[in-house]
């Protein structure tokens, strides 16, 4: 796998790689697409309706609102201010 | 005596009989954490406080009566299982310091039984791994040799059992976790079949494959746990709403007529000598206990790994992206725009394993390459779910190695991704064909290291698969690590 597909790879993945570990990561993919390529000998094409058989959307749960989590439980994790989750200025 | 080398079912015992309270059963595994978990670092998190006071509720409910199986039994729980008020880390730097606010319905489930939680334990990073050495925080080794892994990625839970840091625990099950460990360990480790057990509040990993399941010293005690914790639960659409069973009501039955089959892919080549020799051993112990033994063939084992990397990798790619610095989770000190702080977040955040693993779900989802190896997998999910439909229309059990070797040296593979993906081989397909397996010791190589048998059953047929390791266990002499 070369460098260029890697760096695509880490923009989707929302991830920063210095040039050192750019060029490790394409080393360990191009031996992990070793093995994944194995399945392409296989001659078989994915049946969605095969998986999907046993499906029965009539016994879901009934949708029907309820009391949420407070507030506060769900911030405690973050940087909050004022029951708002703080994140950098997003319009100039 | 010793009680901490007690099993659950001897524990509850002598808790009812008031031969021992919860609180000094709970004292003698809070001090021999103290005196060995610094040489295996089996905990992240040793929960003291908490541990004594639910002893104190525990002997209150036993005072009255009114215990149940697990009720006073000192347990540990996976670092990625949601403990509310006590640190869920993921064995990560994203979640060094989160604490949930709300308990996994296991932990809830556990809890009503009056358990006794003694902490939470190492992992490989968000359970990606199979060495327990890319945990952040405490890199455990193996009680039988601490210059060995414990597997992974519950390699806290089975080497904290092993040597009898807990009476038992959790793991979850990706694609071997709790049996790898367990096998390389010398302990027991069940997987249940998917949807037996809720995966609410359990750290997500690959949402098709997971499953919570029991770590103990045998498998009637891994019955004892699964019997608290299966169930449907509203929380997780994929939880089954087919009842549960008494899993340990096999236990002690003979097994004379019962079928195991044996596929020959999964001793062939790659599984080293003494590991065949220990399974093929087992297998003539079964034949005397009466079972027949049946051989069979699954062709797609060779492309298993692939179709498990393909499928959990693009799984874990998306499961992930929740973690931006902003909700929760590691917050970069670094970063102008919203943009800035996710990127310097996740790249600080995450370890090597996991952003490999991102890389890889990224690459087998994007336009292009889909087909060829997301859409491939699928395909060979559903081929692999046929086999083993196939199988067991001849046979109650599937017979296999858990591991092709015996725990390794730290640092032998661990840093060759390729060496350990390949290594998963004997317990991926079981994850990808939603079956409950169990790993149990069979034996042990020249240097005392476990090796471990996996014993597999149909759908949400759990009590024969424990009934099945329960009869061999009988019969053979397991051996207790000697932690100095």
């Amino acid at each position: 796998m070369d460098l260029e597909m890697v760096s695509y790879l880490s923009k989707l993945g929302k991830l920063n790689f210095t040039e050192e570990e750019l060029k490790k990561a394409a080393e360990d993919m191009t031996s992990i697409i070793n093995i994944m390529d194995t399945i392409k000998d296989f001659d078989i094409a994915y049946d969605p309706f095969a998986d999907n058989k046993n499906v029965y959307l009539k016994d879901l749960r009934v949708d029907e609102s309820e009391p949420s989590m407070e507030t506060e439980k769900i911030l405690q994790n973050s940087t909050n201010s004022n029951n708002c989750f703080v994140v950098p200025k997003v319009v100039e | 005596m010793d009680v901490t080398s007690l099993k659950i079912s001897d524990m509850r015992e002598m808790l009812d009989k008031k031969e021992i309270s919860a609180a000094e059963l709970t004292s003698e595994y809070i001090k021999r954490i103290k005196e060995f978990d610094s040489k295996i670092e089996s905990y992240i998190t040793v929960t003291e406080e908490i541990a004594m006071e639910q002893a104190k509720a525990a002997q209150a409910k036993i005072d009255k009566g009114e215990a149940t199986a697990l009720c006073g039994i000192p347990l540990a729980i996976k670092d990625n299982i949601c403990t509310e008020g006590v640190k869920t880390t993921c064995a990560s730097k994203m979640l060094e310091n989160f604490i949930p606010p709300y308990n996994a319905t296991v932990m809830e489930m556990l809890n009503s039984q009056g358990i006794v939680m003694l902490g939470k334990t190492s992992m490989d990073e968000f359970a990606m791994g199979g060495s327990t050495q890319t945990s952040a925080f405490k890199k455990t080794k193996n009680p039988f040799d601490i210059n060995c892994i414990p597997g992974g990625s519950s390699g806290g839970s089975a080497a904290c059992v092993s040597a009898s840091l807990a009476a038992g625990a959790l793991g979850s099950d990706t694609g071997g976790s709790i049996r790898q460990p367990a096998s390389f360990c010398g302990v027991t480790g069940l997987k249940p079949t998917y949807g037996r057990v809720s995966r609410y509040g359990l750290v997500a990993f690959a949402s098709s494959l997971d499953q919570i399941g029991p770590i103990a010293k045998n498998a009637h005690d891994c019955g004892i746990i699964l019997n608290a914790v299966a169930g449907y639960d509203r929380h997780d659409g994929t939880a089954s709403k087919k009842e549960t069973a008494d899993y340990t009501s096999k236990v002690g039955k003979d097994i004379k007529g019962m079928k195991i089959a044996v596929p020959h892919e999964f001793y062939d080549k790659g599984i080293d000598a003494d590991v065949k020799a220990s399974v093929l051993s087992a297998i003539e112990k079964y034949k005397e206990m009466g079972a027949e033994i049946l051989e069979c063939s699954m062709p797609s084992l060779k492309y298993a790994v692939a179709a498990y990397y393909l499928i959990s990798s693009a799984e874990a790619s998306s499961n992930l992206s929740r973690y931006d610095g902003i909700k929760y989770g590691h917050r970069s000190e670094k970063g102008d725009t919203f943009g800035e702080l996710i990127c310097n977040s996740r790249s600080e955040g995450f370890g090597e394993e996991v952003k490999r693993r991102i890389l890889l779900g990224n690459y087998a989802l994007s336009s292009g390459y889909y087909d060829a190896y997301y859409g491939k997998a699928m395909a060979l999910k559903q081929k692999i779910v046929k086999e083993y439909a196939d199988i067991f229309e001849k046979c109650d059990v599937i017979l296999t190695p858990t591991a092709p070797s015996v725990a390794f040296e730290i640092n032998e593979n661990v840093t060759d991704p390729v060496k350990m993906y390949q290594a998963d081989i004997c317990t991926v397909t079981v994850n990808i064909a939603s079956l409950p397996a169990i790993s149990t010791p069979c034996g042990y190589n020249n240097s005392g290291m476990p090796i471990g048998m996996s014993i597999i059953g149909k759908h949400f047929d759990e009590a024969t698969v424990i009934q099945m390791a329960d009869a061999f266990e009988k019969q053979f002499k397991t051996a207790a690590p000697l932690i100095k």
